[in-house]
């Protein structure tokens, strides 16, 4: 097969979210000895933009990124062994620790914008629903996370997230890493009351936001 | 027919799975296949089907959806699992509807059918919007004035003594109590006691706070209704199952509560169609609920008056109406504020849709997508009940061409839709009445409705 049609597989495998033929065309890249980051970033990287900016003209919803994420770890895991020996490494923007807050279950919105991000290259640990301020801080320091991004559904659960801030700032931490937030009842004036970094409406807005803050945009 | 804990013996042996398994290999495939299956397709020029075709196949692969996906607990990882025939008897067992109410404000709240001409349930005021204390007082007795009011969603407070309610906290309780309390009193100052609150308790986060509320000091009766709600999508957990525990063995009503996010997990609108009607079937059968609260969400707007979200609400309103004999209430977010024109546009497009589509009940629409503090006032429930009347005997054909015409209003406002006012910036804080320029713009919004064909007087 033809270096370019491998890469264009490549992208075509993540816009479909198909695992077989990312996992097929990662190990036909391979095969012809192509330059691994160039399979990355020219191959599946391009089909994760495709795909990010579907989702962001709502052509595409949550389960289309989900699987497209899903083709995209499958054929990274075949690239992986090869960019490691040749100590390469894909341009990464950034990493965002995302959770739900203390006391609240409700993971569907957190789940969106975690996949949207991933989509765009950034390196995401998301810790699920549910998680206490000292947790999260000890999960950013050892991801090594530039930003946070803390969600929550309810009213009742809001205030978790302006003790996180405040709580970073008791530990002398809060300049270590910028704090986002968003969901249901979150808005930009709590964003602001709270002294958040950034608040998004939507999960579209993540990644802008996010490359933003880092000085990427 | 298998009760709680029949479903918890379920809950704690069905198949063991993470979630993001159950959400990769059940859910999302499961939706994807069946949408196919049942060739659901989303029509984006007929908001308002009135294809009975349409309806009674997607009520067919509702059931096959819930049969082969079930219902994720996460709080012990497993799927609840149903069968058909369980279902189907459920179903059938229903009793079609259930009172409401003390006194002479005890009603029948009964289920409709597409194009009934008979009026919806007026389910009035929006209970997820956080309103100060005083403010809460205000806007409930504002309700009770609403001579078309059924039954009522209280406000929630999300402050005590100026400290923010955390949730599971000695807070929460305090504010589960005093809304119910407030919601109560605020009834009797408008001389209907009576009247049924259908939202308890929306202060309550958690199972703890919606006990606590409901303790007979407190002033509930059976007579009202408590919502319990499922996680999105197809998921309950152990505080989920608290409450509806707590409420069956009591003795009161429940309200089965399902807000679908379109574009979550359940995809585009033929996939959250799908979703949203098999929770009616969980409604009866899991929750054994006496009503149904619903409508979808956007992922994106937070509302649900953009055109797909019309379109699953109506689709969904026609097959569940033909097919079970539940009552049901279709709840909506608008995505503009109080004091805008734009709220009134999205909110008629969403009663005109509910109501010809079949919807047993019609709750006020929230405004500005239900985040603002203090934001909604009485006069949107006043516009809601007012068109909720005088709508009903509109068919699904004719609404569809009165919601098309909404949509050019406001659609490509959505995204950029004006947050309105608070209360205590557009009515009279004395009187209890809406402010002059409030009232002005009301009446201006029912002339140009008026205008297009739509009965506002």
């Amino acid at each position: 097969m033809e270096k370019d049609q491998i890469l264009e597989n490549l992208a075509s495998a993540i816009v479909d979210g198909d695992e077989d033929m990312a996992i097929e065309n990662a190990k036909a890249a391979l095969g012809q000895r192509m330059d691994p980051l160039e399979t990355v970033e020219s191959g599946l990287s391009k089909g994760m933009d495709q795909i990010g900016d579907q989702f962001g003209k709502g052509e595409v919803f949550l389960p289309e990124l989900l699987m497209a994420a899903n083709a995209f770890k499958a054929a990274m895991e075949i690239l992986k062994p090869e960019l490691e020996a040749q100590k390469m490494k894909t341009a990464q923007p950034g990493t965002v620790l995302i959770g739900t807050v203390k006391g609240d279950v409700h993971n569907i919105g957190k789940d969106i914008v975690s996949t949207v991000l991933e989509t765009k290259g950034f390196e995401v640990v998301d810790l699920g629903v549910d998680n206490d301020t000292l947790s999260l801080i000890q999960e950013a320091d050892k991801a090594k996370a530039d930003v946070i991004a803390l969600s929550c559904l309810m009213t009742t659960t809001m205030p978790a997230q302006r003790e996180f801030i405040e709580v970073l700032e008791e530990m002398n931490m809060r300049d270590k890493y910028f704090v986002i937030v968003g969901g249901g009842p979150v808005t930009q004036e709590w964003a602001d009351e709270i002294k958040a970094d950034g608040y998004g409406e939507s999960a579209v807005q993540a990644p802008i936001l996010v490359k933003k803050l880092l000085g990427k945009s | 027919m298998p009760n709680l804990i029949d479903f918890m013996e379920r809950a704690t042996s069905g198949p063991i799975v993470v979630e993001e398994d159950f959400n990769l290999k059940r859910l999302i495939p499961n939706t994807r296949k069946i949408v196919k299956e049942f060739n659901l397709e989303y029509d984006p020029d007929n908001l308002v089907p009135s294809d009975d075709d349409l309806a009674d196949r997607l009520f067919e692969a509702a059931i096959e959806f819930a049969v082969s996906t079930g219902v994720y607990c996460d709080d012990t990882n497993r799927v609840i699992e149903f069968e058909r025939e369980e279902i189907i008897n459920a179903l059938r067992n229903l009793p079609g509807g259930a009172h409401f109410g003390e006194g002479r404000e005890r009603r029948k709240f009964v289920p409709r059918k597409p194009d009934d001409s008979r009026s919806p349930w007026c389910h009035v005021g929006t209970g997820i919007v956080a309103s100060s204390e005083d403010i809460a007082l205000a806007q409930v007795e504002g309700y009770g004035r609403i001579p078309q009011a059924n039954s009522i969603s209280i406000p929630a407070f999300n402050r005590i003594r100026e400290m923010q309610v955390i949730g599971g906290s000695p807070l929460e309780i305090h504010a589960a109590v005093r809304a119910v309390q407030a919601g109560r009193k605020a009834l009797t100052n408008a001389g209907r006691p009576g009247l049924p609150i259908m939202n308890l308790i929306s202060s309550a986060t958690t199972s703890v706070g919606t006990i606590a509320g409901s303790h007979p000091a407190f002033s509930l009766r059976h007579s009202d209704g408590w919502l319990i709600d499922f996680l999105a999508e197809m998921k309950v957990n152990f505080e989920t199952l608290n409450r509806l525990a707590f409420v069956q063995l009591t003795g009161g009503n429940v309200g089965a509560t399902a807000l679908p996010i379109l574009g979550g997990f359940s995809g585009g609108p033929a996939g959250t169609a799908l979703v949203m009607t098999a929770y009616y079937l969980l409604g009866v059968l899991l929750f054994q609920g006496t009503y149904q609260l619903t409508c979808p969400v956007h992922f994106r707007f937070g509302c649900t008056t953009t055109r797909d979200c019309l379109w699953v609400l109506s689709v969904v309103g026609r097959a569940t109406s033909r097919n079970v004999n539940f009552p049901d209430i279709a709840l909506g977010y608008a995505a503009a504020g109080p004091q805008t024109k734009m709220y009134f546009y999205e909110a008629a497009a969403f009663v005109i849709s509910s109501v010809a589509s079949g919807y047993g009940g019609v709750q006020t629409v929230h405004p500005a997508k239900a985040v603002m503090e203090d934001g909604v006032t009485p006069l949107e429930a006043q516009f809601c009940a007012e068109l909720t009347h005088n709508i009903s005997s509109t068919k699904a054909d004719r609404a569809n061409e009165l919601v098309k015409l909404l949509l050019e209003k406001y659609e490509d406002q959505v995204a950029i839709a004006p947050q309105g006012k608070r209360y205590q910036e557009c009515y009279d804080l004395i009187s209890g009445k809406p402010a002059d320029e409030y009232r002005k713009l009301f009446e201006e919004v029912k002339d140009e409705l008026v205008g297009l064909g739509i009965p506002m007087q």
